[in-house]
Order: structure tokens, then C-alpha cells, then sequence
């Protein structure tokens, strides 16, 4: 089957197939095993069947559905296995596994282990021992020789690193353990770039005790670092490298990221077909370009395709210098304060605490400036000079100012970028010929190329350049009768800049234009900060600890235990496990350790030339399947289908179709139910004892009457508010349920708007919980009817009280009893439905008692007085329920004192304004003000 | 997979006893009709004790001039008179009934209540219990003799129980003419061989009533799939490859088969009833009981013919 990516575990099984036609023959003389059935009139049946054919054998096709079964097991007996691998040939003592772990295995370290894997599963089946060494790891990290299983666990706990490797080190150790297992084959799993030391290393390593090489490698390296990023006058320099000889052209888009992650820019590189660097500028605001703490290569998820960047790169410090402390007091005319507004926005400005220049210097430089500024300084002193020279010397930029001090102090060779002639010009005035002269174009060599002249400028005096050889090419900016205003100069690696007039307006109106903005712009994109600003805090630390490390995905992280201070020193400082790349440092000030340097490429790793024999194999994850699964199934479901297809020709799903039906259907359900896990039925029952009690109460209005335990007072209640209901039936809109007993202790109160209570002194007292229930219901809105029904009972005398009236006070002694006063003959009571002069019940001559209206007004004499709320008590001793009394056939059960049938029509109607105020609340006192607000609006 | 008939053990004939009555509770007395006493139809026994046409002596009595009867010289010749001797009405009906013992009986399919061979012995001991309710004689052949009881039906059960293994086709020579015969069977044997086994009761002049017992099975045949059959009576086996194909051709046959043996019954005047075993009892009781109760014109045309034969 060599045309056919597949092959066998147990070939030899294969010979089974010839097995087939045997089963053939047998498939085809064994016809499926009939269902006996019993039948009497066999002989009818017979006379039938004489005609017709027996199918003495199967179906060909379902013979050749078992066939097929048949061949399937016999080839996953077989253990096929599709894109089989290449083995690793079952010789030497030992394997010795050398893997790169260093930066550049990190994108595909998955391939990588998968290969080691295969190799230790090989060196497993052939029961050798295994030597696993990182390259990149620790020296003293165990290399064996293991078994199989234990190499397999060294090497499931090894990561990339996000440092270069060391070949000769562990190669040399590998040799070593090698010594020992003479014959080993050596597996390389290179990385793919040359290192220095890697002739010797591989020399070392399969010059004795090797057998055998294997050399892994991956086609091409596919890396693409970063090797440079530069923060420049306009932009983000980048620089990027990859493998050279690549001939096909690349692009990679570099982001910039901020200390929080968050990506704020990003360039494109191209690299060229066959160039192995790319450069390119991320042309960003210089503000936001402050921001960036680290650059990285999109896609490459390793250390060396990302850049930390610290405070070099950052904004620039920039000194003050003055020496005109004097003009505090009058800030616009302070040498400085031009420069301060100027600069303050994209520059950290550091000032002297002293003004004396021998301190204020030494300060300055302490800080590490990118570049001061001296606003007419004019001589330095000279223990502090030499320092400032040298400053300016390692990359320092000098920004001095001209004015009356520094006309006056003459020539300064080493801090000024020209000579001066002593004096200042003076153009235009009484007795000068000239007139102040404007800037012209700015010359093409200096900073200021692309700034416009600015019109506006007129220069009357500065100090002038003595002309020599390069005044033209240091000059910057010149007036337009040629003469210098701004000469700058290189001056080893720092700049001096002059500028010859002012900082202040007085010499020329320079500094209040933008155009001086825009040129200490330039001057301080030129500038670079002289170091980090960890400098001042501990300058003289010897260490800086690590920060945050650059893991080997190229991801940002807290330091790993290995991680190791950073000891700051001349050179470039190597990146070691102890130093992984990274920030060093603190949250103050950072610095900044890369994993590649400007002057790094990729250099690919050659196989070394030797006399072994040689197995090169890829980096691959293993494709090779095992089909016996596959197959199996295949044969499994070949199997469901011949029981289907016997089921089919043996009549049942004929004969019984609607239950084979249910019965597949049900099935099918289950599996389904089984797989989509169970439907939640039950639903939450949330209904509670007395639901329908509570629907039934909340259905209709209903009175309620508190239920007192005394079986005639309650027996009345009832008939009272029955009769109530059928007269407010009768006469209004009103249709009230059939009347409720509460029982206050117990039953839900908040359903009913009124509360009859009859006080009955014989009835037991409520407790102190239902007498709070009921102080609830009334502070949210019901309403009780409280009657003693002792019109006529009441002893004579103001401090007698009858019984009822006793308990009564007994009761509302527990509540929150608002202040009460008689129903006044204004009150809405005695206008919401009928209009009452007074409220009789059985009894006549009782006030009804109800919250006092207090904030009430009735200013304009209306008719019934303005309030909101409804009264939440009522107390009566006219005994309502007495009068509304009625028995089933609708007649009064008790008289009235006095027997007057008018008073039982008053009480009745008491009971609808009560009813009808319960219900309404103040509707009716606005209502009765409708024609007075009509006549106000018009109408 | 369920099969869809089985053969059930024999019932156990008090059991059969039980619902026979059942049935027969359910069908008014039996008259069978007397077929040479067109005149008369007489339910019970008590009427029939007096002369009459019958087999049996009854009575010398003296010669009265006219009388149509022949003179028994015999006794005449022992005094003066002459005597005419008069034989019994022999009114009493004899009914045999015969219930088919075969083994292709025992069969019962899912669909059916009971199997063939209970309902054959119900049907059976209903019509002894009906007959013997009536005074009818009733016998079983090749168990008992024609006997008059009012137990008639538990009589024959007892012996029926008590018989062990009976013929599977009776000799049937021994029944005379103007009997009646109940024959309960599925009729399942060739025609021919049916026919060749009751012509000696056409031959008799015995009016025979052939109730066949038939399982659903047996009728609409729902057997599907490769299938193989076995006959209860001799054990031969069939297999069908795919049953459902023959249903149609089966059907056809097993109808014609009868449709033939009724239309040779109603062409020597007897009755034939189908009945289904997943159907009630009393609807072939009902059938049988109309057949052998008087059918006007029809059975006159009996009678004239037995008539006839007498003379």
C-alpha cells in the first residue's frame, strides 16, 4: 500500500481477508433464522407456497454488508494507522536528546516537544535510556541518563526560555553523561541560529560515544526579531531582523504598548526580498511617544520580537538655569517664564533649588537633564565647568540664551557653539541706522528646516557670532541681513544651541511667538536623557532588581524566582537565565534589558560536519493515526445496520410498524433525553395555603369586621355590613364583596380598605401582636371603624366611661392614634357621597371621631375644606352595624333608638360616605371645587 | 419478536362446561324442529309419551273400522278382536354433537381469546345444555349413545373429560336419518376430504349444522418476514422467505376453501356458521339455533322430503 499513506501494526493478519470468501460461502448458504409460527391450515398455506421461490440464501447485498463487516474487523485487527511515521531505528545504547529551549524555540515549542516525544516514545519501545538537556536551562539541571517515562516528565516540564542558549556548556555535560553510554544516538533539536562556540560544542558533543545523529530542524527559521527602537526627532525608529537569505519579501507590524498594555501605535516593516533587516518609523506624536514602554513584533510570540523601553527613550529632562532671581516678582519679565510655558508640555522641567550656579550645576546634572537651558548666563564657574563640558560631551544638549550677562562675559570656547563678539547689536533705535530685522528661511541644515519663518518676528538686538569658516553651517536660523540668530553645534557627542537674543521680549518678540515653541521643540527632540532617573534616587546602587521580565511568548511578566538582580556595568550587559531580558528596576525608574542589541542577526545553524550517520527529520506534531478505532466503529455500525436489515427482511417493522415506530421513537427520545440532559418539570410550586382565600379576598372590595369571639356582637357585624354592601348595591357603583371577618391576630389585613371594629367589653382583649398588626395596617393606609356602641350607656359625667369606652382606650393605648377631632361640618366625609350633616347609627348623637385635619385650610370658605390623606381611624359610639343590620329577607334586625326610619336611612347613607371616603380618599373635596377651577380657567 | 399464534392445552372441559351454560343461559330453549311432525311443534318431553309414529311399541289397541293402520295379526290372532298396535311418538329429537378433538384445535393466535378447540367445546356443550333443556336426546359420536337428561350437557362433559383421546373424525355411519348433528371444527382438511367423510351423513338424510371455528390468524394471515410453519396435526414445516407475500394467494385459498364446503352444505340444506375465535360465542349459539329451530318454507321442504322416504 505504498500508494496509500497507510500502514500496519500486524500485517500478518491482513492474511485473514482470505478468509472472506469462505465467509462468502457460508453468508450465502445461511439464510437469516426464520420465526416458527404454528398454522393449522398448512396444507392451504402449502398449496401456495409450492409456487413460490424460497430464498434459500441472503440477499447478495446484505452478504456483502457482512463481508465488508468482516473485512473491516480483520483490517483493525491489523492496527492500520494512517500517515504513518518514520521510526526511529532501534539502535544504540542510548538516546541523547540536546533540545534548544533558548528564545527562539518559544513560537513553536509544541512541534518541538512533540518531536522529542516521538524520539523518547521510540528510545521507550526499544528500552533505552534517554539523556534530556536544555540548552537554555540551568546548569546544574538533571540530564540523566532516565528511562523513557521520566525523560518524558523532564521534558513536559521544560519551557522555552527567554534567553540565548549555551551550546558548549550543556553540550559539554551531554558528552559527559555520555561517556558512560557509549553508541548513544544523539538527537539534536537545534533551534536553528548559530551561537558563538557551536563548531566546539558540536565537536564535543559527536566526536566520541555518538552513534548516530539526528538532526531536527525546522525548514527555515522563520524568526523575525526586533533589534532597535529608537525614539527620534520625528518618530519611532524601528529596526527589525530575520534569517538572512530569505529571498521572499516579509512584512511585520511592530505595536507600540504602553506600561498597561494597552497598544497606542503601530508601524509596518518590509523587509525586502533577500534583506534580512527592516527598518521603519512609527510616526506618533512626540507626546505619545513618551508613552511607550515596549514595542513588539505582531505574530511572534517570542522574547526577541519585543523591546522594553525605559527612560531613555522617554521624555527628556530639561534644566532651568537663570541668574535673574531678582525678577520674581514681575513673571513676565523672568528670563524664564517664556521657556517654562514653552516647555512644560512635553518636558519634565527641573529647576535648582540654589541660585548659585556652583550648587545650582552640580544639581541639575544630578538629575541627569537631556538638556538645560541657561536664560543669559554669563560666566560658568569654573569648578562646575568642567563637569557641565563633560556632561555635554557624553550627549548632554546646552541651550543658553543670550542677553546683557552673556554679552558681557565674553567668549566661552567650550560651551558656546560660536564666538561671540563682545557687546550686543542693537538694530533700529534713535541713533542706529538699521531697523530690526526679521528671520528668514531657516537654513536647510539645521533642526528648524521644516518650521515656516515666522513674519511677525522682529529682532532688534542680539549678540553677534564673530564670523568664521562654519558660521554657516552652525548657524540654525539667521535674520534677514544674514546675520545669526540661533547657531548650534555638535560638540562630541552633545549639542551646544545659542540663541542669540533673550528668552525674554526684550531683546526681540521671539519668545511670544509660537514659532520659539516650536524650535525648543525641535531642540529637545534632539536632546537625550543622560541616563535613568533611578540615578538620583540610588545612584550608587550597586544592582538593580528585576522588574518585569519579557517571558519567553513575549508577554510582559512579574520576575521568576530565577530572575536576578541586574549589576549596571561598561558593556553590554549579557542576557542570562540569572538576567533574563526585561525592565530592571522599580516603579521609579526602569532600565531597560533587551534580549537582542543592535548588532545581532540570525545567523543559521549549519549541521555540523561529521562522519556519523545522519537522520534529519522535521519538526512535526505527530499526524500519524491509528484507524483501529475508526474501523471498528465502521464495523460496529455495519453490524447496526445487518441487525436493521434482518429485522427488516424478518417482517418486523411490517408487522408492526406503529410499535416498532413507537418503540424507535421512544428510543430515540431517550438517547436524545440523555444526551441534552433532562428537562427541569419541575417547576416551582410557589402557591401557598390561603392563596385562594387572599385571590378571593383581592377579587372585590370587601368589608371586613374584626371578628371579637363574641358570637352576637360578630353575628350583627356581619348582618350590618351586609346590609351596607346591598345598599351601596343599591346605590352606587360601588359592589362590594360579601362582607369578611378578620380575625387580627391572624388573617391578612392589607386586603380590605375598612375595618369594622365593634369594641365589646365582654370579648377578650387583643394581644399586644395583633394590636401591632393592626397599628401596621393602619399606618399603611387602612382604616379602622372603631364603634363602642355605648351612645346610651355612657355613665354622666365627663370622667365616666362605660366599659367599651374603657376598652377602647385600652386598645389604643398600643397604638399610634393620630390626634382626632369630631367629623367638622366641612370635612369630605360629609360630602363624598351623600351629603351628611352628622353620622346616627343605631344611636344618634355620637360624633365620629377622625384624624384632625391640622394643615386642613378652608381660607375661602369652599364648601368642603382642602387636606390630603384619609383618616386611618374612626371612632363612633352610634353602633353602625346595629342600624345597618339586616336578616336574609332584607329587614332591620334592630331598632333604632329612636325608632325613626329616617335615621336607619341616615345611618345606612353614614355608611356610604364612609365607604365612599375609604375608597376615594379627597377626590370629592377637589371635585367639589371643579366649577370654582372651571370658572378659573375660562370655561 | 413474539410469535404471533401458539397452541394452547387442551381446556379443561369444566371449564368449557361453565361457559357453555353461559352462553346457553343467553339463548332461549332449543326447539328443534320435528321434522316429520310438521303439526306439532311441542317443546319438553312430557307431550311426546303417546302413540305415534316412532320405532318403539307403545300399545295394542282394538280395530276401529277405518283405521288406517295396519292390524297387528299377531295379536289379533290371540282373542276375537282385532288390535292395531301403535308405536311411540318417537317426537323427541336426537342431536349429536361433536366438537373436533384434532390438535390443529388447540391453536390460538395473539389476537384471538381462547383457541379453536375452546371455543368448539363451548359452543358444543352450549348447544347439549341448550337441547337437553328442551328434552332433546343428544349424544356425541363415538362417546355416547342418543340419552335423554336434563343434565345432558354436564353428562357429556363428564364423559368428554373422562374419555382421554378420541377420534379425530368419528365414524359417523351409525347416525340415522332425521338426526341432527352439530359438527364444530375448523374445517382446515382438504375439501374433498371433508366432503368424503360427511357424504355418509348425506347419504343418511341427517341434517348436519357445520359451525367452523376459525382463528383471525388463520383468515387474514398476518404473518411478514421469513417465516417458517409447522402444522400442529402432522408437524410438516414450511418456511416462507418472505411470509407477507403469500398473504394475498393464502387469503384467496382459504376462502375458496369456504366458500366450497358451504355452498355443498346449503346445497344438501344444511347450515354452515363461521366462527371467529376473537368474536362471542353466542353469535354462532344465535346462528346454530335459528338454522335448527323451524325456518319455514326451508325446513317444510325438509319435511316433505323425509315424508316421502316414509312413504
Amino acid at each position: 500500500m505504498s500508494w496509500l499513506p497507510l500502514s500496519f501494526g500486524a500485517p500478518m493478519v491482513l492474511w485473514g481477508l482470505l478468509a472472506l470468501p469462505v465467509i462468502w460461502w457460508l453468508l450465502r448458504l445461511t439464510p437469516p433464522k426464520p420465526q416458527t409460527e404454528v398454522f393449522p391450515p398448512l396444507r392451504i398455506l402449502a398449496r401456495v407456497l409450492r409456487r413460490e421461490e424460497t430464498p434459500q440464501q441472503s440477499p447478495w447485498w446484505l452478504t456483502l454488508l457482512r463481508l465488508l463487516m468482516a473485512a473491516l474487523v480483520v483490517m483493525a485487527l491489523a492496527e492500520p494507522v494512517f500517515n504513518p511515521r518514520e521510526k526511529l531505528p532501534a539502535e544504540g545504547a542510548a538516546l541523547a536528546l540536546v533540545i534548544d529551549n533558548g528564545w527562539a524555540t518559544a513560537a513553536d515549542w509544541g512541534k518541538r516537544v512533540a518531536t522529542a516525544e516521538r524520539l523518547i516514545g521510540d528510545a521507550g519501545s526499544n528500552g533505552v535510556p534517554v539523556v534530556i538537556a536544555f540548552t537554555a536551562e540551568k546548569p546544574n539541571a538533571e540530564i540523566g541518563p532516565f528511562d523513557a517515562s521520566a525523560a518524558l516528565d523532564h521534558l513536559r516540564a521544560a519551557k522555552p526560555r527567554p534567553v540565548p542558549t549555551d551550546r558548549p556548556a550543556v553540550y559539554a555535560r551531554v558528552a559527559a553523561a555520555l561517556e558512560r553510554l557509549p553508541g548513544a544516538s544523539v538527537a539534536v533539536l537545534a533551534d536553528g541560529l548559530a551561537a558563538k562556540g557551536d563548531d566546539a560544542a558540536f565537536k564535543m558533543l559527536l566526536e566520541k560515544n555518538a552513534a548516530r545523529l539526528v538532526w531536527a530542524t525546522s525548514d527555515r527559521t522563520s524568526l523575525t526579531g526586533l533589534i532597535g527602537a529608537d525614539n527620534q526627532v520625528d518618530g519611532f525608529a524601528l529596526t527589525a531582523i530575520r534569517a538572512p537569505g530569505d529571498p521572499a519579501p516579509a512584512q511585520v507590524t511592530a505595536g507600540a504598548f504602553d506600561d498597561k498594555g494597552r497598544r497606542i501605535a503601530d508601524a509596518t516593516l518590509t523587509f525586502a526580498p533577500g534583506e534580512a533587516s527592516a527598518t521603519a518609523t512609527m510616526t506618533v506624536p512626540f507626546e505619545l511617544r513618551n508613552d511607550f514602554a515596549s514595542i513588539a513584533l505582531d505574530g511572534e510570540h517570542q522574547a526577541g520580537a519585543v523591546r522594553v523601553l525605559d527612560e531613555s527613550s522617554k521624555r527628556r529632562r530639561v534644566g532651568l538655569l537663570s541668574q535673574a532671581e531678582a525678577d520674581q516678582a514681575q513673571p513676565l519679565l523672568s528670563p524664564l517664564y517664556y521657556i517654562r510655558r514653552a516647555l512644560q508640555p512635553f518636558a519634565d522641567l527641573v529647576e535648582p533649588s540654589s541660585a548659585d550656579l556652583a550648587d545650582a550645576i552640580p544639581q541639575l546634572l544630578d538629575q541627569k537633564p537631556a538638556m538645560i537651558i541657561m536664560a543669559d548666563v554669563g560666566t560658568i564657574p569654573e569648578q562646575v565647568k568642567q563637569r557641565l563640558v563633560d556632561w555635554v560631551d557624553k550627549g548632554g544638549t546646552l541651550v543658553r540664551f543670550a542677553g546683557p550677562r552673556l554679552a558681557a562675559a565674553g567668549n566661552d570656547d567650550d560651551l558656546l557653539p560660536v564666538r561671540l563678539r563682545s557687546g550686543e547689536r542693537a538694530l533700529g533705535g534713535a541713533l542706529s541706522w538699521t531697523t530690526p530685522q526679521a528671520v528668514t528661511e531657516f537654513p536647510k541644515n539645521g533642526p528648524f528646516a521644516d518650521l515656516s519663518p515666522p513674519s511677525e518676528v522682529m529682532v532688534s538686538r542680539q549678540v553677534l557670532a564673530e564670523p568664521t569658516p562654519d558660521i554657516v553651517e552652525r548657524t540654525w536660523a539667521t535674520l534677514a541681513d544674514g546675520t545669526p540668530l540661533v547657531t548650534g553645534m555638535k560638540k562630541d557627542k552633545g549639542t551646544l544651541v545659542l540663541f542669540h537674543v533673550t528668552p525674554e521680549a526684550t531683546w526681540s518678540n521671539l519668545p511670544i511667538s509660537g514659532t520659539f515653541v516650536e524650535m525648543l521643540r525641535r531642540v529637545v527632540q534632539l536632546s537625550r536623557n543622560q541616563g535613568a532617573a533611578i540615578a538620583n534616587a540610588e545612584a550608587t546602587a550597586a544592582s538593580l532588581a528585576p522588574y518585569r521580565m519579557i517571558g519567553a511568548d513575549g508577554m510582559l511578566t512579574p520576575p521568576s524566582p530565577d530572575a536576578r538582580p541586574l549589576v549596571p556595568g561598561a558593556g553590554p550587559l549579557p542576557v542570562t537565565l540569572e538576567n533574563p531580558p526585561g525592565l530592571y528596576g522599580s516603579e521609579t525608574g526602569v532600565f531597560a534589558h533587551n534580549l537582542l542589541n543592535a548588532s545581532s542577526t540570525f545567523a543559521p545553524l549549519t549541521r555540523p560536519q561529521v562522519s556519523l550517520p545522519v537522520t534529519a527529520i522535521p519538526y512535526a506534531f505527530d499526524e500519524s493515526e491509528n484507524l483501529k478505532g475508526p474501523l471498528v466503529a465502521m464495523a460496529l455500525l455495519l453490524m447496526v445496520l445487518d441487525t436493521l436489515a434482518v429485522f427488516w427482511m424478518g417482517g418486523l417493522l411490517a408487522r408492526r410498524p406503529r410499535r416498532v415506530a413507537a418503540a424507535t421513537t421512544m428510543a430515540i427520545l431517550v438517547v436524545l433525553g440523555g444526551l441534552f440532559g433532562h428537562a427541569d418539570l419541575a417547576r416551582a410550586d410557589d402557591s401557598k395555603p390561603g392563596d385562594a382565600q387572599a385571590i378571593e379576598d383581592i377579587s372585590k372590595t370587601r368589608i371586613a369586621y374584626v371578628i371579637t369571639g363574641e358570637p352576637g356582637v360578630d353575628s350583627i357585624s356581619r348582618a350590618g355590613l351586609e346590609g351596607l354592601t346591598r345598599f351601596l348595591i343599591e346605590k352606587t357603583a360601588l359592589e362590594p364583596g360579601p362582607p369578611a371577618g378578620v380575625d387580627i391576630a391572624k388573617d391578612e389585613l392589607s386586603f380590605f380598605p375598612l375595618i369594622y371594629w365593634p369594641i365589646d367589653a365582654t370579648a377578650p382583649m387583643p394581644s399586644q401582636a395583633a394590636i401591632a398588626r393592626i397599628d401596621a395596617y393602619m399606618q399603611q393606609g387602612g382604616t379602622v371603624l372603631f364603634d363602642t356602641r355605648d351612645q346610651f350607656s355612657n355613665g354622666i359625667g365627663a370622667g365616666s366611661a362605660s366599659p367599651a369606652t374603657e376598652r377602647l382606650r385600652d386598645i389604643l393605648a398600643n397604638l399610634n392614634v393620630p390626634p382626632l377631632e369630631p367629623v367638622p361640618s366641612d370635612h369630605v366625609l360629609t360630602k363624598s357621597f351623600f351629603i351628611l350633616p352628622e353620622f346616627p347609627g343605631r344611636f344618634n348623637g355620637s360624633p365620629l371621631w377622625v384624624e384632625a385635619s391640622l394643615e386642613a385650610s378652608n381660607t375661602e370658605n369652599r364648601p368642603v375644606r382642602t387636606g390630603d390623606g384619609v383618616s386611618p381611624i374612626m371612632i363612633t359610639a352610634n353602633d353602625f352595624a346595629g342600624a345597618w343590620a339586616v336578616d336574609e329577607s332584607g329587614d332591620p334586625m334592630l331598632p333604632t333608638v329612636p325608632p325613626d326610619p329616617m335615621q336607619r336611612v341616615y345611618a345606612l347613607r353614614a355608611g356610604v360616605n364612609i365607604m365612599m371616603y375609604m375608597l376615594t380618599g379627597n377626590y370629592k373635596s377637589d371635585q367639589v371645587h371643579v366649577p370654582v377651577l372651571l370658572e378659573r380657567l375660562g370655561q | 419478536m413474539g410469535r404471533i399464534g401458539e397452541v394452547q392445552a387442551p381446556v379443561a372441559t369444566r371449564d368449557a362446561l361453565a361457559r357453555g351454560r353461559l352462553r346457553a343461559s343467553l339463548v332461549p330453549d332449543l326447539l328443534v324442529e320435528a321434522r316429520r311432525i310438521v303439526n306439532t311443534v311441542i317443546a319438553g318431553w312430557h307431550g311426546r309419551r303417546k302413540r305415534g309414529i316412532g320405532e318403539n311399541f307403545w300399545q295394542f289397541r282394538p280395530y276401529v273400522e277405518g283405521d288406517s293402520s295396519r292390524i297387528d295379526w299377531r295379536r289379533s290372532a290371540r282373542d276375537d278382536h282385532t288390535y292395531v298396535r301403535d308405536r311411540e311418538w318417537e317426537a323427541a329429537h336426537t342431536v349429536w354433537l361433536w366438537a373436533d378433538p384434532s390438535p390443529s384445535m388447540l391453536y390460538k393466535s395473539a389476537g384471538a381469546g381462547v383457541s379453536k378447540e375452546s371455543r368448539a367445546l363451548v359452543l358444543a356443550l352450549a348447544l347439549a345444555e341448550l337441547l337437553s333443556r328442551s328434552g332433546e336426546r343428544i349424544a356425541w359420536p363415538g362417546l355416547t349413545d342418543p340419552f335423554t337428561a336434563r343434565n345432558g350437557a354436564e353428562r357429556i362433559a363428564a364423559q368428554l373429560s373422562h374419555a382421554g383421546a378420541l377420534r379425530a373424525k368419528p365414524d359417523l355411519s351409525a347416525i340415522r336419518r332425521f338426526c341432527d348433528i352439530v359438527l364444530v371444527s375448523d374445517f382446515l382438511d382438504p375439501v374433498e376430504e371433508t366432503m368424503a367423510w360427511l357424504d355418509v351423513l348425506a347419504r343418511h338424510g341427517v341434517r348436519a349444522h357445520l359451525i367452523e371455528v376459525a382463528d383471525p390468524a388463520e383468515e387474514t394471515f398476518p404473518y411478514a418476514g421469513r417465516t417458517e410453519f409447522t402444522d400442529p396435526e402432522t408437524g410438516d414445516k414450511l418456511t416462507a422467505g418472505r411470509a407477507e407475500m403469500l398473504a394475498e394467494e393464502y387469503r384467496l385459498l382459504y376462502r375458496a376453501r369456504r366458500e366450497e364446503l358451504a355452498a355443498w352444505c346449503k346445497r344438501l340444506g344444511w347450515s354452515y356458521t363461521v366462527n371467529h375465535t376473537d368474536r362471542l360465542a353466542s353469535e354462532a349459539l344465535v346462528r346454530v339455533h335459528m338454522a335448527m329451530t323451524v325456518e319455514g318454507g326451508h325446513a317444510a321442504s325438509i319435511a316433505n322430503r323425509a315424508g316421502k322416504a316414509v312413504a
